[in-house]
């Protein structure tokens, strides 16, 4: 056999291992959802096609699926822009002034990307109870927003000092302020990288677990992997079909960011922890 | 603006900080305290373990993933979006899907398992010690991989395609072209993909809480969730101590990381 061949043929294999194992979890979720009996391999029955889970958990109010899919999508969505309009600004700053300490600005931000979450949640859960915050959107959006805005302002710094200087010297000859500079000179050209922050932003938020399984308690704010996560019946079993259903509409609103903007999610984790 | 709670929790780790009791300043009992917890001990070693099992392996498969992808291939673009499934589905959804999977009933690993002859007996996964383990690392390594291997593609695709000629000129086979070329040259994106899985690691919380809650008997608890239990039960400051534990763990590896970082400076 060539080398060529062997070549081949190992590409393939990879490429259907890597199918097999991204794919396989999500494959299953998804039949399970459909399933009228969830638990069929143990009965040694067949599968049975139904979408009784998705009527169930969409048309029964008090198991709140959509409310906390409405609760995770607007704290993400807020959170998202406030983020990346914060992190442009500063990014903008950092990249386009002078001042001591710029240097080891970077390296902060890594060291602050890092704190473990547990270390905060603490402190925030007094916090925003004295502020009679908890169960509402605020207690979530302020702090995604400062869990997220390190990477959110690496992102954006790696986006910014790549454009070249004069463009803004240009723009400031012309007797534009810094405002209207960054505005409608840098914000235009920096899109791409703009959007690899919101989308990734929105994803960190909407994804994330611990503050909202602790400042939330009802479908008021709770998102939808808390959600998911304390799902159970109401005799104590634990439906595994309207689980699923439930896990395949929680999902779907990142699958679709994950296959519309592949090349932006990658180039932003990519870019986020590689160039600094 | 983050800086700040962490402080909070530092000074509420020195206080007697329970539920319905009067607050005091007893430090150090906290951190006597935690040295004394078997328990505490028990989570800082499945926390280690874990973390170095699961960076280990993810490494190793987020590098061939990156290989593959770094390649032309036919579609290309649908397996980039595969991979990056896992990594953007919540991780207390995809709890649940692997608590399914591994159901000891009617779970289809043991099905599999059980139709292909591999075991005589249903596997009990998350009842057990090791059973917890191995699910765990597996649903990690399953989300994970996949952050390593775009990680490292970028730092494979950096790679200029004439370096290749050049040493299969030289006369450099494919083993050699792997370990002195693409290995080295990836370094970078090596040390930064190590680094980051490793402090997050450290901190993992989601999936154990979701998955087996900690068990059986404690064996998969890591600091974060052990921490988090103190807290709910009331008990803020011996929870802040621990979490103060957690926070010196992963600061220390993100200083390692810098060091890392300038020391790469440095070389180029």
């Amino acid at each position: 056999m060539t080398d060529a061949r062997r070549l081949g043929i190992m590409k393939l294999a990879g490429s259907i291992f890597l199918i097999a194992f991204a794919g396989a979890p999500i494959v299953w979720m998804a039949v399970i959802s459909f399933a009228r009996h969830p638990e069929f391999l143990a009965r040694g029955a067949s599968f049975a096609f139904s979408l009784g889970n998705y009527r169930d958990i969409l048309t029964d109010p008090s198991l709140g699926i959509l409310q906390y899919l409405r609760n995770s999508v607007i704290v993400s969505s807020i959170s998202a822009l406030l983020v990346t309009a914060i992190a442009f600004v500063s990014a903008y700053s950092v990249t386009r002034m002078q001042f001591r300490f710029r240097s080891s600005i970077p390296i902060v931000l890594l060291a602050v990307s890092m704190f473990p979450q547990i270390s905060i949640v603490g402190y925030l859960f007094r916090l925003m109870t004295s502020l009679a915050w908890i169960n509402t959107y605020p207690a979530l959006i302020f702090p995604y927003t400062a869990i997220v805005l390190p990477l959110a302002v690496w992102l954006m710094m790696s986006t910014l000092s790549q454009l070249p200087r004069d463009l803004d010297k240009a723009a400031l000859i012309d007797g534009a302020s810094r405002w209207r500079t960054m505005r409608s000179v840098i914000l235009p050209i920096a899109m791409p990288g703009v959007i690899s922050t919101l989308i990734l932003a929105f994803i960190f938020s909407f994804n994330e677990f611990m503050f909202a399984l602790m400042l939330t308690t009802d479908y008021g704010a709770r998102t939808i992997p808390v959600g998911i996560a304390l799902f159970t019946g109401l005799h104590g079993e634990t439906p595994y079909g309207q689980i699923m259903a439930g896990a395949v509409i929680a999902v779907l609103p990142v699958v679709v960011l994950a296959a519309l903007f592949q090349k932006r999610i990658i180039q932003g984790l990519a870019g986020g922890s590689l160039k600094g | 603006m983050i800086l700040l709670p962490v402080i909070g929790t530092l000074i509420t780790s020195f206080y007697r900080d329970v539920a319905f009791m009067p607050r005091a300043l007893t430090f150090p009992d906290n951190y006597v305290r935690l040295f004394a917890d078997s328990r505490f001990w028990q989570s800082v070693r499945f926390t280690l373990l874990f973390t170095l099992l699961s960076v280990s392996i993810e490494l190793i498969l987020g590098l061939l993933f990156a290989l593959l992808l770094n390649e032309a291939l036919p579609g290309r673009g649908l397996l980039r979006i595969m991979l990056l499934l896992p990594w953007a589905i919540p991780n207390a959804v995809s709890a649940r899907v692997w608590e399914l999977i591994y159901n000891y009933q009617f779970g289809i690993l043991n099905y599999l398992l059980m139709t292909l002859g591999l075991v005589s007996h249903p596997v009990n996964w998350l009842g057990t010690q090791s059973g917890a383990m191995l699910a765990v690392l597996a649903a990690d390594i399953w989300k994970m991989t996949p952050f390593v291997a775009i990680i490292l593609l970028a730092g494979l695709s950096a790679i200029p395609r004439e370096i290749y000629s050049q040493a299969m000129i030289d006369g450099a086979g494919m083993r050699q072209r792997f370990f002195h070329v693409t290995l080295k040259l990836i370094k970078p994106a090596l040390v930064v993909a190590v680094l980051f899985r490793t402090v997050d690691s450290i901190r993992v919380f989601d999936l154990l809480y979701v998955l087996t809650g900690g068990g059986p008997g404690g064996g998969t608890t890591s600091l974060s969730l052990y921490a988090y239990k103190y807290y709910v039960s009331g008990d803020l400051g011996y929870g802040s101590a621990m979490s103060v534990v957690v926070f010196l763990i992963a600061f220390g590896l993100s200083l390692v990381y810098i060091r890392l970082g300038r020391f790469r400076e440095a070389v180029q």
